[in-house]
């Protein structure tokens, strides 16, 4: 039977680059299709969820996490979504040494609790917990993206697709089919 | 129905990225990525409509 192996090149780098932006990994890789997939389905989550939330759910600030009532224990999900969540821990960070700054003019900044309360009130606080979830699943999704480009899929498809065969983790290429 | 019951439309974009994502990262071959994902989709919301139905029926029970 033929084989066409799937190359993983630098998985590392592939995994990086599937952190940065979704699917671009796997456009590095050379999986074109998947990285269009990947980069549909969770991009249009983020930014559906970022729009819901009017782009003031996506937030940083550094404190302890320990500390349950101010620490924002979405973002570490969104984190994963890469460079479009990104400006909020920029933003985080600036705000931590510098309390008064504007910087671009306040991009994915924490919003004042006048600001939150506001929000909640206009739209429904529901609608702003579903732009949360949307764009901390949207990291989330993407952690088995940026896994998958690192290592390849779980199974190996018999050219049939009825049986799979499930392969150990490779070094650098899995292969499709079976000798 | 009110207003708030188009949330639950919501619900549908982000099972139906979740089930394509999560086939796209088991499989390679895009057959069993479509099969797969389809099948998942329906497997998540058969269960969230089965248990919605579920606390409606006892909902309106009590």
């Amino acid at each position: 039977m033929s084989q066409q192996p799937i190359q993983l090149r630098d998985p590392l780098k592939a995994a990086f680059l599937a952190w940065l932006i979704p699917g671009l990994g796997h456009y590095y890789q050379g999986r074109k299709g998947k990285a269009a997939l990947y980069a549909i389905c969770i991009l249009s989550i983020y930014f559906i969820g970022f729009v819901l939330g009017e782009g003031k759910v996506v937030y940083w600030r550094w404190v302890s996490p320990l500390n349950l009532d101010k620490f924002m224990l979405h973002y570490p999900g969104q984190f994963f979504v890469g460079l479009p969540a990104l400006p909020a821990l920029i933003q985080g960070t600036i705000r931590y040494f510098l309390p008064n700054s504007n910087f671009l003019w306040g991009f994915m900044a924490e919003p004042s609790q006048n600001v939150i309360n506001g929000m909640h009130a206009r739209l429904g606080s529901k609608l702003v917990d579903v732009g949360t979830i949307y764009t901390t699943a949207a990291g989330l999704l993407n952690v088995l993206a940026i896994y998958d480009a690192y290592e390849g899929p779980a199974y190996v498809d018999e050219p049939d697709g009825d049986e799979l065969v499930e392969t150990p983790a490779s070094a650098g290429a899995k292969v499709e089919g079976t000798v | 129905m009110d207003a708030s019951s188009n949330l639950y439309w919501l619900i549908l974009p982000l099972v139906v990225a979740f089930s394509l994502v999560y086939s796209a990262s088991r499989h390679e071959s895009w057959r069993l990525i479509w099969m797969r994902s389809i099948r998942l989709c329906l497997l998540i919301l058969g269960a969230l409509i089965g248990t919605t139905a579920i606390l409606l029926l006892i909902n309106t029970q009590v």
